[in-house]
């Protein structure tokens, strides 16, 4: 069925189909990019203050840049694509276009007003003349204290991810209408599971926000039950991870395949990953609050079992797109027990920069793996290994992912040919190698205890030894990282502006995705009911979080014992200076 | 070439992250190499590498440039 829409559709590009959406998604990926641009300088910036290798900034500035690189990228550029991705997906794949398009241009409206305010209220640290504050990092719970403005901003932007949620839903119940005894396309149903989950996780970040943060921000409630408000945050804080991969699974499943010149391996092993994903990205939160004292180690226990169930669908993923870029190679000729992969496309950067994104993705995968275990989980919490960890996972798998895919994407939704292929090679591999020097630096330092978040760790006076190598190659090889990103980053943002003004639209490939080998003719028809997995996720919640909760209300208050919060800052008042020097120099 | 330059140029991206950790592991077997040596070590592969990909598969430099006749 998919392969026969495919041809109907052979030589067309997305704009031709689809003009109207093509332009929201246009203006959702531009979104997102603007994000990368921003929030990619300001961790070069980061990295050389922290290194100790360019300091223009004040150690308390250290923390606002920090909260804007974080939220601009982990949240912002990665949600913006993901809309833009999804909205492409559901629409190519039902063959039809969404149902109403004043309202998807709404949302995405909304996202852009959160994030504006968001934007504002974090930059607000840093300029004067905006009376705002929010250094609060990307993870934002008490006692750390924000602007109102910063919360209603959040608020905003998430609200509008729903409503794409409901654009995509909507989208497909009118597709079913026409077609009731279709299967679910897997790109839209790949959109539909991952949507649910996101509805689930993020209930409790806006229970956080609703009904404790910003009412304490604006002074409406006098404290707040910190604990309470860092597990809401994590529950929905290790889904919102699945949410940024869902989108670089869908082009790992979808279009690597068809890029290596061979089809999908296995359209109901696809399914199956997504509905696993469905059922585990949210009970598993508490393995962020390993150390949080509050919560008794069984629950602790039963959050790393659910965390370990989900390696399962990430192997399935992994033997799935492996095998199917298999397939695409020995139909390209490849031979041999190793030697097929000689016959990938190598010199293709959308191709190329999936491929190295899924490879560091495993190597994220197992320390992701020492993250989830709560005895090891111990020697590298809150260390620089755990930042090492999420820039192979969403600074690469997912980041890398995406910018391949803005390849191919760009000149689908502007009709407009790929500036240049072979800066668009060398800004792949070089974002790879970037990667590689900062984050071994990084696993290696946290193994041995240097803190992540901190703005100018010192290391001199004393002796200490991380592993392998001194204090000072790390550094280098973080600022190295650093600046190799940075320019990678920069060669990525040249292609995509000279792409859109480029006049060349011949060539432009056809807008379609790979086609199966088992189709989901071979899949049993339950796979589909997404009420049926929604429950069973839904029940998983119920026993993963209501005890934890219950018992964190009951020793903590449901508003806590009067924490009033701060807001984070130094003040380098002379006097003050001049005080504590007396104190110790009578 | 027996490689395409793009493939050649992915190969030797590829190759950083092994370097990188093959240093890290080593030091684990008690082996600590200093950052010299392991750019030493690095750029003797990646030139192996290269003259693996540029060399002619067959072995026969004059053949190869003097093409079929």
């Amino acid at each position: 069925m998919e392969v026969t829409r495919m041809s109907s559709t052979a030589s067309r590009t997305y704009l031709d189909q689809f003009p109207a959406e093509a332009k929201v998604i246009k203006a959702a990926f531009w979104s997102s990019f603007m994000a990368l641009a921003i929030g990619g300088l300001l961790g070069l910036v980061q990295a050389l203050h922290r290194t100790d290798v360019l300091r223009f900034i004040d150690p308390a500035d250290y923390y606002t840049v920090l909260t804007a690189h974080g939220v601009l990228l982990a949240i912002t550029f990665t949600i913006f694509f993901l809309v833009g991705i999804f909205t492409w997906a559901v629409t190519t794949s039902l063959d039809r276009g969404v149902v109403d398009i004043r309202f998807t241009w709404a949302w995405y409206i909304m996202m852009v007003v959160g994030t504006i305010l968001v934007g504002v209220s974090i930059l607000g640290g840093v300029v004067d003349a905006i009376p705002t504050y929010a250094d609060v990092l990307f993870t934002f719970y008490a006692p750390l204290q924000a602007h109102p403005a910063f919360y209603v901003g959040l608020v905003l932007f998430v609200v509008g991810s729903w409503l794409a949620g409901a654009d995509w839903f909507r989208t497909w119940w009118a597709w079913r209408k026409e077609n009731p005894d279709e299967r679910i396309p897997l790109p839209t149903f790949m959109a539909l599971t991952t949507t649910l989950f996101w509805y689930l996780c993020t209930l409790g970040v806006a229970l956080s926000i609703l009904v404790f943060l910003l009412p304490w921000s604006l002074g409406i409630v006098d404290s707040v039950n910190p604990l309470l408000t860092r597990t809401l945050f994590w529950y929905f804080g290790h889904a919102v991870v699945y949410f940024w991969l869902m989108p670089a699974y869908m082009m790992w499943y979808i279009m690597l395949p068809k890029l290596s010149g061979g089809k999908l391996f296995s359209d109901p092993l696809a399914r199956v990953v997504f509905v696993l994903f469905l059922l585990l990205s949210t009970p598993v939160g508490i393995h962020h609050q390993y150390l949080d004292p509050g919560i008794a180690e069984g629950y602790k226990f039963i959050a790393m079992t659910n965390t370990m169930f989900l390696l399962l669908p990430s192997l399935l993923t992994a033997f799935t797109v492996v095998a199917s870029m298999e397939h695409g190679a020995r139909q390209r000729g490849g031979t041999g027990y190793l030697g097929w992969l000689k016959a990938l496309p190598w010199r293709d950067p959308v191709f190329t920069g999936m491929a190295l994104a899924g490879l560091m993705f495993a190597a994220a995968g197992f320390s992701g793996m020492i993250n989830a275990g709560m005895n090891i989980n111990y020697l590298v919490h809150n260390s620089w290994w755990v930042v090492g960890h999420f820039h192979l996972t969403v600074g690469t798998a997912v980041a890398l992912t995406f910018m391949a895919a803005a390849y191919w994407f760009i000149p689908q939704v502007t009709g407009k040919a790929l500036w240049s292929r072979q800066l668009a090679l060398g800004q792949v591999l070089l974002w790879f190698v970037g990667m590689t020097f900062m984050s071994n630096a990084m696993h290696r330092s946290g193994l041995f205890g240097m803190p992540r978040r901190t703005a100018e760790p010192q290391y001199q006076g004393f002796n200490f030894e991380p592993a392998v190598g001194t204090v000072g190659e790390i550094n280098a090889q973080v600022a190295l990282g650093a600046v190799l990103l940075t320019v990678a980053l920069a060669m990525f943002l040249l292609n995509m502006v000279l792409t859109s003004f480029n006049d060349d639209s011949d060539s432009l490939p056809a807008n379609t995705y790979a086609g199966t080998l088992s189709g989901p003719e071979d899949s049993p028809a339950v796979l589909d009911n997404l009420k049926l997995w929604t429950a069973i996720a839904v029940v998983l919640v119920i026993v993963g979080y209501t005890l934890p909760l219950a018992s964190i209300v009951d020793s903590g208050g449901l508003f806590g014992p009067d924490i009033s919060g701060f807001q984070l800052a130094i003040e380098t008042d002379p006097a003050l200076v001049l005080e504590s020097v007396r104190e110790v120099m009578p | 070439m027996r490689i395409s330059k793009g493939a050649l140029l992915v190969v030797i991206a590829v190759l950083v992250p092994f370097v990188v950790e093959f240093r890290t592991a080593l030091s684990w077997f008690g082996i600590e190499l200093s950052v010299l040596e392991s750019l030493v070590l690095g750029g003797a592969v990646v030139l192996a590498i290269v003259l693996w990909a540029v060399w002619p598969p067959n072995g026969n430099a004059e053949a190869e440039l003097s093409g079929p006749n």
